[in-house]
């Protein structure tokens, strides 16, 4: 199987999905084995995808071979081409980082579920809803033109607005699955918006067209941008930056293993994806670009300091998530494709073990609120150890994943971006640090703050551990992808730097700039430090700090009071203008205008019928007064 | 491909027209009887309307399936020919046949549950159905209007009689409004006819007229307005969601998802291609009134309470983006427009298909009054999400390929319209998706622990609606080809 074949990849688990949400209950094991067999055989074929992926690799540069552009048949053509959209799949380095972060993440996530939902009443619907959402998404990442990955686009939103709603007993569960439905729909109106200004200029919904006229100059320069911002609408809401993202903490709801693989590794990161895929065009509009980087910016920093206080370990874990796309939209808004796929491929190893660990907390503790758990490490070794590598990498601490790609950020943005960026973004650096080290305290060490759920606790069976081990591998080893002797012994060219570099660039071999990298490593370790600082043992410091200034935690606690002001902003005026308008309707449309009609033609024919009265002088009366009228009007013409 | 056959075409209105006979002497105590012969009747138009869609050629003749039996000529003021029984389909009247063929089949099959008087419905709503296809394959400009007639008149004793809330004030007010939007059609047509000259209401031979500008520019907006008061037209609405809330079941769904397509219908037939230049000379005002209903019907639905008044208001917003798709005047645009009316219709006629379900049972459609439906009617729920996805334009949904063709037609006609369209789509998913999470998930509220999933008539009703759905949302071709091919080549004045 080759690049040309891709698009058997989303069809197996879509295949899957159909299977499975027809008949699991007719299947052994409501079919969550063939869920997980479905998907390593994705896996093995992505992997043979990879094979024939390098060979378009020559002279250490990258030649889009034949195969990577795959027309498959026209969807919709009027006026013999004037508005065609076809399908057609594309494979380049972008594609080949996101199919086996995808793929190989979705597989754990599938056996660990096996573990984590078991007994779970709707668990073959589990499976199945899981198998669509990686259907759609590897549609999303091998989609060609935009309308193909805007359907996509909204597939995986479906996905998640029905795992997120999977609780849905719970009133909570089905708030927060409409809130994410709701909040990204509307940056999917930008988005939509964007790809058919796009498409008005040009005639074209095909990615790489488009690029090859924009840089032709098809388009006015403000035309480009306002398109562009537009488009970075859908990507702000699906990948939660501010101010859209606010359904990101609340999607939590969902089972656990959801969060790890569409809140945390894949899903969110598809509006990164959007924008790398286009981050040529975005080379030209400036202005556009800007947005991207600023946007990035202040999410990156908002998310952090709220995820410092946050007392759910799914919550904090989700504003870690939020803060380090941020970074991989800074990323972006330098230009540096490199670094933001470089950061996705870390970040969804190491955030989805972090999701997983706390998923395999919760299960044992029946505990997501830090105020019931602590001191886990004796009971749960696996799961803490794992974790704790996975916040190290988090954290950013050398040897671990989040070293390589974080600095590689930290290095793009001090190398093309304001100087003042870059002192908030290493600051978002060591906040992330003491979060992280935040949560492993108060998870694992420490004495428990819950006596009851601790004495349950227990380490989580093998078919949950597994996976996380797995993980802590990747997480560990990923960021090693950066260095090029690691790549050529892998069999590419060279690392990452090789793969993914931006059109029209060259590959770049990664350096590690020494004094650059020890202030990296230093703040890292300054964060870990103060992390310990305050949240050791009993936290006093901690609290101590929470009392010192109590707005601020409030602040924050609050999220900024974002969430408040949104709810205001829908009742307030949404609601009322939408009580407002049902009001116009029912009085003035319809009783006043409709009903008032009749009303009138009624009352009228009830006057009228007074001159009815029966009696002959009446009548001869108006005969006469009628005559003289007509008399009247043929004199005075006359 | 084969052209379809004349005869097909008179069948399609025959069929539902001599059921209705034939049950006027079937004794109303047969049950089975009725039951049998409308099962047959129902299955056999569907089939045949499914025959007429696939056979229609797009690249063939701009009228498919032509014939014509002369009723009337050469009396007082008529010409030769005057007045034909004369039937032709072209691609946009394909997809409406094949529209109210889909629909009637489960509206039949949900009928049978009704208790009283079920004789008289069925011959009621055969009367209407056999004006509803009338209508979509006629040539002739005056038996049109007779068939346009004889599909709205039911509609008074269907609702009157077997209605509920408020049914006599529905039915009146639906009637009186429809019907004055009739008077305005009718005198259009005797303008047209007289001031063609041509002793013929031949639609073909009237579109090949080349009418005075300023008659135009008079009599568009009385057939616009006339038609589309049918159609939900703003202001003009107001029958639409008191209509469809104290209408019957099966009343709902042919009404709203075919009947308010043959306003549209007629907007185009008589309008756009009879009166170009009218039509392009209103078409700004069409496409205005038809922007504001979409926010309007969007923003008011958000605060119905009662799941029918809200359909009803949605319909109000989704009649409203044909509207904005005919202002256009370009391919896409229209293309949008008439596929909006098919992909309207099939998701509105599920709504009410479930609506119904649900409210023979609780007696109550009032949303607030629900929580974790889910729970006891999980089948039920599953439909309904469906025809809410469709409705908010997901895509891969029919309701999908519909609005993105408004919109793309929009954007090229006038892009701030287009933009307020898109954002009318986001505004849609708030009402639908605070309404799923209110009455569907959330805890279950043990008032309704009696009610039971919907029935098996219902369920393979909503299944043929929802595999309508999804196959037009995932290959879409089949009716886009039809439609656009029709509109480029035939319609004067809307260009690529």
């Amino acid at each position: 199987m080759g690049m040309e074949q891709v698009w058997i990849l989303p069809a197996i688990p879509m295949a899957v999905f159909i299977l499975l949400g027809l008949f699991n209950a007719y299947i052994p094991r409501r079919g969550d084995f063939i869920a997980v067999l479905g998907m390593s055989l994705v896996v093995l074929l992505v992997g043979l995808v990879l094979l024939d992926f390098q060979g378009s690799f020559s002279d250490h540069e990258f030649h889009p071979s034949d195969g990577a552009n795959t027309y498959a048949f026209d969807w919709l053509n009027i006026g013999n081409g004037f508005f065609l959209i076809e399908f057609s799949t594309y494979v380049d380095a972008i594609t080949m980082v996101m199919l086996p972060v995808v793929s190989f993440v979705a597989l754990m996530v599938l056996v660990y579920s096996i573990g984590y939902m078991h007994g779970e009443k709707r668990y073959g619907w589990y499976f199945a809803a899981l198998s669509f959402f990686v259907a759609a998404m590897l549609l999303l990442v091998i989609s060609g033109n935009l309308l193909q990955l805007y359907l996509a686009w909204e597939g995986v939103g479906l996905a998640s607005y029905l795992l997120i709603g999977f609780y849905w007993e719970r009133q909570s569960a089905a708030e927060a699955a409409k809130k994410a439905f709701i909040t990204t729909r509307v940056g999917d109106v930008g988005l939509l918006i964007g790809i058919i200004l796009l498409w008005k200029a040009t005639g074209t919904f095909d990615i790489q067209e488009l690029i090859s006229a924009a840089q032709a100059g098809a388009f006015t320069e403000t035309y480009l941008t306002i398109s562009l911002i537009f488009l970075f609408l859908g990507a702000v809401g699906k990948s939660a930056q501010f101010p859209l993202h606010v359904w990101l903490p609340d999607a939590m709801e969902g089972p656990t293993p959801v969060s790890a693989l569409i809140h945390a590794a894949t899903m969110v990161v598809a509006g990164v994806y959007l924008i790398a895929r286009m981050l040529p065009m975005y080379e030209l509009a400036p202005i556009a670009q800007d947005v991207v980087l600023y946007t990035g910016l202040i999410t990156a920093l908002m998310a952090a300091t709220m995820g410092l206080v946050a007392s759910d370990i799914k919550r904090v874990l989700a504003f870690s998530t939020v803060s380090q796309l941020g970074f991989m939209f800074v990323a972006l808004g330098v230009g540096a494709v490199t670094a933001a796929m470089f950061h996705l491929f870390t970040h969804a190893f190491f955030k989805s073990l972090l999701f997983l660990g706390s998923g395999s907390v919760i299960h044992a503790t029946e505990q997501q609120e830090v105020e019931g758990l602590g001191g886990l490490r004796k009971k749960m070794p696996i799961t803490a150890a794992t974790f704790i590598i996975g916040s190290l990498a988090l954290a950013g601490i050398p040897i671990f994943a989040g070293f390589f790609s974080k600095d590689e950020i930290l290095h793009a943005l001090m190398d093309s971006g304001p100087s003042w960026a870059y002192v908030l973004l290493a600051g978002t650096a060591l906040l992330t640090a003491i979060y992280s080290t935040r949560l492993v305290l108060l998870t694992f060490f420490g004495e428990t703050r819950n006596t009851e759920s601790y004495n349950h606790a227990h380490e989580s069976p093998r078919i949950m551990t597994a996976p996380l081990c797995i993980l802590a591998v990747l997480a560990t080893v990923s960021g090693f992808f950066a260095i090029d002797q690691v790549g050529k012994l892998l069999g590419f060219e060279g690392g990452i730097g090789y793969l993914v570099y931006p059109v029209g660039g060259h590959p770049h071999e990664f350096k590690l700039y020494v004094l650059f990298a020890t202030v990296a490593t230093i703040t890292a370790l300054v964060g870990l430090v103060i992390g310990w600082i305050y949240w050791h043992g009993n936290a006093q410091r901690a609290n101590a700090a929470k009392e010192w200034a109590p707005e601020i935690h409030q602040l924050l606690v609050r999220r900024y009071y974002m969430d408040e002001l949104y709810q205001g902003i829908i009742n307030r005026v949404i609601l009322g203008a939408a009580a407002v308008v049902a009001w116009f309707d029912k009085r003035v449309v319809n009783e006043t205008g409709v009903d008032g009609g009749a009303q009138l033609i009624n009352f009228l024919g009830w006057r009228l019928k007074f001159t009815q009265t029966g009696r002959i002088p009446n009548y001869v009366l108006a005969m006469a007064v009628g005559v003289l009228a007509v008399i009247i009007v043929a004199v005075s013409n006359s | 491909m084969t052209e379809p056959d004349a005869l097909a075409l008179v069948a399609v209105f025959l069929i539902p027209l001599g059921t209705a006979l034939l049950l006027m002497v079937v004794p109303s105590t047969e049950r089975s009887l009725l039951i049998g012969i409308t099962a047959l009747s129902g299955f056999a138009m569907f089939v045949l309307s499914v025959m007429i869609f696939l056979q229609y050629d797009f690249e063939g003749a701009q009228f498919q399936g032509v014939r014509a039996w002369t009723y009337m000529e050469n009396v007082g003021l008529l010409g030769e020919n005057g007045i034909q029984l004369k039937v032709g389909i072209d691609g946009i009247a394909a997809a409406m046949v094949l529209l109210t063929g889909i629909v009637i089949l489960p509206g039949t099959w949900v009928s049978w549950k009704i208790q009283d008087r079920m004789k008289d419905f069925f011959i009621l709503l055969y009367i209407l159905t056999a004006g509803v296809f009338g209508t979509f394959v006629m040539l002739d400009m005056f038996v049109w209007f007779l068939f346009y007639e004889m599909a709205l008149l039911p509609m008074y004793l269907l609702i009157a009689v077997w209605g509920s809330t408020r049914k006599e004030y529905g039915a009146m007010k639906l009637m009186i409004m429809l019907l004055a939007g009739s008077i305005l059609i009718f005198t259009a047509i005797f303008a047209v006819y007289t001031e063609a000259g041509l002793g013929t209401f031949d639609l073909t031979q009237l579109y090949g007229v080349q009418f005075d500008e300023d008659f135009q520019k008079i009599y568009f907006p009385m057939i616009a307005i006339g038609c589309g008061i049918l159609a939900a037209l703003f202001p003009f609405h107001s029958w639409s969601p008191d209509g469809h809330a104290s209408a019957p079941t099966a009343v709902s769904m042919l009404h709203a998802g075919v009947l308010m397509k043959l306003g549209a219908f007629g907007i185009i037939r008589l309008g756009f291609q009879m009166l170009p230049e009218g039509g392009a000379f209103w078409a700004p005002g069409l496409m205005f009134l038809g922007i504001t209903a979409a926010l309007y019907g969007a923003i008011s639905a958000l605060r119905q309470t009662d799941l029918k008044l809200m359909t009803g208001f949605s319909s109000v917003s989704h009649m409203g983006y044909v509207m904005v798709g005919l202002g256009t005047l370009n391919v896409i645009g229209w293309t949008g427009a008439v596929l909006q009316m098919f992909a309207h219709g099939i998701m509105t006629a599920l709504f009410f298909l479930l609506i119904g379900g649900m409210y023979d049972q609780a007696h109550n459609r009032d949303i607030p009054n629900f929580s974790g439906m889910a729970r006891q009617m999980p089948v039920w729920t599953v439909f309904f999400v469906i025809a809410g996805l469709a409705s908010l334009g997901l895509p891969g949904m029919s309701g999908f390929i519909a609005e993105l063709h408004i919109f793309i037609g929009a954007f090229r006609a006038y892009p701030l319209v287009g933009g307020l369209a898109v954002l009318t789509a986001a505004i849609t998913a708030t009402y639908l998706l605070r309404m799923f999470s209110q009455a569907f998930f959330g805890e279950f509220n043990d008032r309704w622990e009696h009610l039971r999933d919907i029935t098996l008539a219902e369920k393979c009703g909503a299944a043929v609606l929802a595999a309508t759905i999804l196959l037009m949302g995932l290959w879409p071709s089949p009716w886009v080809n039809r439609i656009s091919t029709t509109i480029a080549e035939t319609i004067p004045l809307v260009t690529l």
